[in-house]
């Protein structure tokens, strides 16, 4: 196995097997700062907590720890979007609106910022498509960093959306994952992102020119939601959503979809260049090594698959508090279900089995028209509990 | 043949018990849960049979019924599936216990050197140190990469082991028993003895809805002290109950409750654009001698909860507010309109004429978007409000009957308004709307006598041509709205026209319009008892506990064997397995290979 790519690969190595002691030692700063802005947030705002508050500022402290702490990106990425998002709150209570201000107008608004995003992920695709036809490397780098620019877009979008719900009228106020357009900024911004930690994590650049394509389609829809449907209009939230549950529910379930996304385009990826390599085709040139795509479809299936579980269960308590049972056989939470399955037996298949390659790609492959079923599909063609996600 | 059978019967019984918990077994049905599932989702469930019988005619209705696809999760195969599932998953955790067990439990330094080479990851090297330092090399490496090596020195031979995620197998047992858990926990929410009762035919669904309580059939009465029930009751404000009715197939069960629910009052609240933002019952719980349990308000996402029971806001309806109406008789020329009063749910004669008229259903707003009621888009305005509407269904006295629904509110196009009147002559057919221009002083009175004066001239031979039409019209006019210029007229003549030609199969002789109203909503309160649910949430946290454990706390085994070359220096034999991550595993290996070698080629 000493072909070109394994070694690229290697020196990552050490860094790849530390230990849990080592990964502490080196995030102590990260977590020194976050813990002093958890702090910070405490102190100021923790005489109107709740315990539901408080809830949701301990799960946000210790996801960001142990994310940035196993992916240092996420160290300054956190920074990048909160610094710009805040100065945006900020220029709201300083009085300043998008009529007044040239800032908040094209840069930091929620729309604004949420359009920015559109066209850097469009710009990030066209680049990772060049990278691979044209194999230049420059380019490539230029993918990934438009695709950061685009990711960090994203999340500075909803973070400001999250503060325009409550300008004009305060008891509209709510966090932006609630309607099929917030929800589609979610996922081109959260896809993206995990996106991202794979290919940093296995140095495979490549993979971009079969992911970020639906990401583009994505972005495409979503441009259609806003110029064609005005959905990016905020409405106040019906009474059944009115729920801290839905914090963690909704991103949660979209950390599963990112992760599952991404799998399944690798997926395709494998058996594109699998079929390229039978052809001597000069696709698998480029690709990583197959086992390394086949790792990624594992990782990325089995860290959705425990995010997509926690969301589903947190789904089915929160039913259990608003409509008293904690599964109607919604057909949303039926293609949950659904969705499970396949991926329960993905993972045994995987695991216990040991299967792998085409076969476990195909697989991975055709999950997303499942996922994608459960995510839109259910709101587009069947009726039910979760019918507020339609058009 | 006697001696052969014994022989096979226990390799046969082996071999259910490897097919009963294989993997291949539960892949399979994994995969044909959620084919099975799809089905519930592409037809609605659980609605009313009449429905169904509609949409798909009798013999289909029938077929589809006995498959039990209107409620397919309830059916007995969709449960012998997940039953069958639960049953190899358990068969699976007892098979594999002991061995998993043993595996934590026990992990021996020493291991046999052709166990040593089985390992998925193996080297042999031979290095010109001597078997202590190289075994300090070994021995810091593995340190360095968080493993806790032990040492044992044997008949000459040095031999290392380490491991990590011993644990791992403990994901397996939370995970598998999580799901028996969660899935027995539902089941047992989901009422299994009564399920049974209902099966064996003790409990017996009543079918008709219009019984009064006293009159229900004691067969189709839950016991009281049921240990888990999900009923629902719809209450009049200011009325009590003690009862909830929970649906089983095309009837109902009755659930007496150990308490009763009085409703004191119910209210939505809005947002400024009209949307409801909550909506809220004022309730109060009695014990037996009176006395009051609790009192509060019930709220979409805040329910009460009193001992073991939980009460949810679940809908809203009317609770018999009070209509006063007119009626206007079709093709009766210069009659005064009529006066009814009643309560929504009560059934009017329409005086002696043989007609009776059931109110149903009044609703206080309808919001509803411009296109859906006359198919254009109206930018700028995308909704209308139509205002308070009900809904009254007409028995003939030949035996037929219709369904109506009429809004309060005009909409207006062209200048001209119109009330909008929906009809059917089948429930569960979509309604047609006809829109019935209003006169100048508002009303459908000067329709309604057109539409009768337009039927006399036509009875006495006149022809309907465009200037009979307009004709007809001008001497209603002169008498009802002598002031209407003519541009005026001509429109509403058109209008007219249209809601003629719409009001074709019109199923009643008469046009009931809502005048005035008082309010008094009903609220559909849920009431369930769950002991399962502590369960439940106890299997979840296993499940996601188990699921991390599984995936990120990875079992890898290392074990070396060093021993003395007789030519000098040492050997070492080093074999090592991931369980998970073995791509990452099969790298670090390669990484320890080098930096063993490095070590022997320095020295």
């Amino acid at each position: 196995m000493a072909n070109s790519r394994a070694e690229i690969w290697a020196p990552e190595l050490p860094y790849a097997s530390r230990t849990w002691r080592d990964t502490i030692t080196r995030s102590a700063p990260w977590a020194i700062a976050l813990t002093a802005a958890t702090a910070f947030i405490v102190f100021q705002y923790g005489a109107q907590f709740g315990i539901w508050k408080y809830t949701v500022l301990i799960c946000w402290y210790l996801a960001l720890l142990v994310a940035g702490s196993l992916w240092r990106s996420i160290q300054w990425a956190v920074p990048a979007v909160v610094i710009p998002a805040l100065a945006a709150v900020w220029m709201y209570s300083a009085g300043q609106t998008p009529e007044n201000s040239w800032i908040l107008r094209y840069f930091l608004q929620g729309l604004a910022a949420v359009l920015w995003m559109g066209g850097l992920l469009l710009l990030a695709t066209a680049a990772y498509v060049l990278h691979v036809l044209m194999k230049n490397e420059t380019v490539g780098r230029w993918a990934t960093r438009l695709t950061w620019a685009g990711t960090l877009m994203g999340f500075i979008g909803l973070g400001v959306r999250w503060r325009e719900t409550y300008i004009g009228h305060p008891s509209w106020g709510h966090i932006p994952v609630s309607n099929l357009w917030e929800v589609f900024v979610l996922f081109c911004a959260s896809t993206s992102l995990f996106y991202l930690y794979y290919e940093q994590r296995y140095r495979a650049r490549a993979l971009g020119a079969f992911v970020m394509p639906l990401v583009a389609s994505a972005v495409g829809f979503l441009l259609w939601l806003t110029f064609a449907q005005h959905m990016d209009r905020i409405e106040p939230l019906i009474p059944a959503l009115q729920s801290f549950w839905m914090k963690l529910h909704v991103p949660m379930m979209f950390v599963g979809y990112a992760n599952f996304t991404v799998a399944s385009l690798v997926g395709l990826a494998y058996l594109l260049t699998k079929r390229s390599a039978v052809r001597g085709g000069t696709l698998s040139k480029m690709m990583p090594a197959p086992e390394i795509m086949d790792d990624v479809m594992y990782k990325a299936i089995a860290f959705g698959f425990l995010f997509f579980t926690t969301a589903t269960i947190l789904g089915a308590v929160w039913a259990a508090k608003a409509w008293g049972g904690f599964w109607s056989w919604d057909p949303k939470e039926t293609w949950a279900l659904i969705v499970w399955l396949n991926y329960a037996g993905y993972l045994h298949a995987r695991v216990v089995k040991g299967w792998r390659g085409t076969n476990m790609a195909w697989w991975s492959f055709m999950s997303i028209w499942v996922v994608t079923f459960c995510f839109l599909g259910v709101n587009l063609f069947l009726s039910g509990l979760h019918s507020y996600g339609k058009l | 043949m006697g001696i052969s059978g014994e022989m096979r019967s226990p390799s046969r019984r082996r071999l259910l018990w490897q097919f009963l918990g294989s993997m291949r077994l539960a892949v399979n049905l994994l995969v044909l849960l959620a084919v099975a599932s799809i089905i519930g989702t592409v037809l609605r469930q659980q609605e009313s049979y009449s429905s169904y019988a509609f949409r798909f005619g009798e013999f289909w209705f029938q077929v589809y019924r006995d498959l039990g696809v209107y409620n397919v999760y309830r059916t007995l195969w969709y449960m012998g599936i997940v039953g069958f599932l639960v049953f190899s998953t358990a068969t699976c955790i007892t098979r594999n216990t002991p061995r998993m067990l043993k595996e934590i439990l026990e992990f021996p330094v020493r291991q046999r050197e052709g166990a040593i080479r089985a390992q998925e990851h193996f080297l042999e090297l031979h290095s010109a140190l001597p078997v202590p330092a190289l075994q300090e090399r070994l021995l810091s490496l593995l340190r360095g990469y968080g493993y806790r090596p032990r040492t044992e020195i044997r008949d000459g031979l040095c031999y290392v082991a380490a491991r990590k995620g011993k644990f791992n197998r403990i994901g397996y047992f939370l995970t598998h028993l999580a799901i028996i858990t969660i899935c027995g926990a539902a089941l047992y929410n989901a009422d299994v003895p009564v399920r049974w009762a209902e099966w064996m035919g003790t409990l017996v669904p009543e079918t008709n809805f219009d019984l009064p309580l006293p009159k229900i059939p004691h067969s189709a009465w839950m016991p009281l002290h049921n240990l888990a029930y999900r009923g629902s009751v719809t209450l009049p404000e200011g009325d009590t109950a003690d009862v909830v009715f929970e649906s089983a197939g095309d009837g109902y069960l009755v659930q007496k409750l150990p308490f009763r629910i009085h409703l004191k009052s119910f209210h939505i609240k809005y947002y400024s654009t009209g949307m409801p933002r909550d909506f809220v019952s004022d309730v109060v719980l009695y014990g037996p001698q009176g006395q009051v349990l609790k009192s509060g308000l019930v709220r979409v996402n805040h329910p009460m909860s009193y001992d073991g029971t939980e009460i949810y806001q679940s809908s809203f309806s009317d609770g018999g507010s009070l209509l006063r109406m007119r009626s206007f008789l079709l093709g009766l020329p210069a009659m005064a309109a009529g006066k009814l009063v009643g309560k929504v749910g009560q059934t009017l004669k329409a005086g002696s004429s043989g007609y009776s008229v059931s109110l149903k259903n009044f609703k206080m707003t309808n919001v509803v978007p411009w296109s859906s009621v006359d198919g254009h888009a109206h930018p700028g305005s995308p909704v209308i409000n139509l205002g308070p509407s009900f809904i009254y269904v007409v028995h003939t006295p030949q035996g037929g009957a219709g369904e109506f629904k009429t809004y309060m509110l005009p909409i207006h196009r062209d200048g001209q308004s119109f009330y909008v009147q929906g009809f059917r002559a089948t429930r569960g057919a979509p309604y047609t709307y006809v829109a019935i221009p209003n006169g100048p002083h508002g009303g459908i009175s000067l329709f309604v006598d057109y539409l009768a004066a337009l039927q006399q001239a036509l009875n006495g031979g006149a022809n309907p041509t465009p200037a009979v039409l307009t004709q007809v019209f001008q001497q209603v006019a002169e008498v009802a709205a002598p002031t209407m210029p003519p541009e005026k007229q001509a429109l509403f003549v058109r209008d007219s026209m249209l809601a003629m030609t719409q009001m074709h199969d019109y199923p009643a002789p008469f046009i009931l319009r809502l005048s005035s109203f008082h309010h008094r909503w009903a609220a559909s309160l849920q009431v369930t008892k769950w002991p399962g649910t502590i369960v439940i949430y106890w299997g979840c946290v296993a499940l996601v506990l188990g699921i991390f454990i599984l995936f990120y706390l990875p079992q890898k085994k290392v074990w070396a064997e060093l021993r003395e070359d007789p030519e000098g220096g040492s050997r070492l034999l080093l074999g090592g397995s991931a369980d998970r991550n073995k791509l990452e595993f099969s790298r670090t290996f390669e990484f320890w290979q080098k930096n063993l070698t490095d070590a022997t080629e320095i020295h």
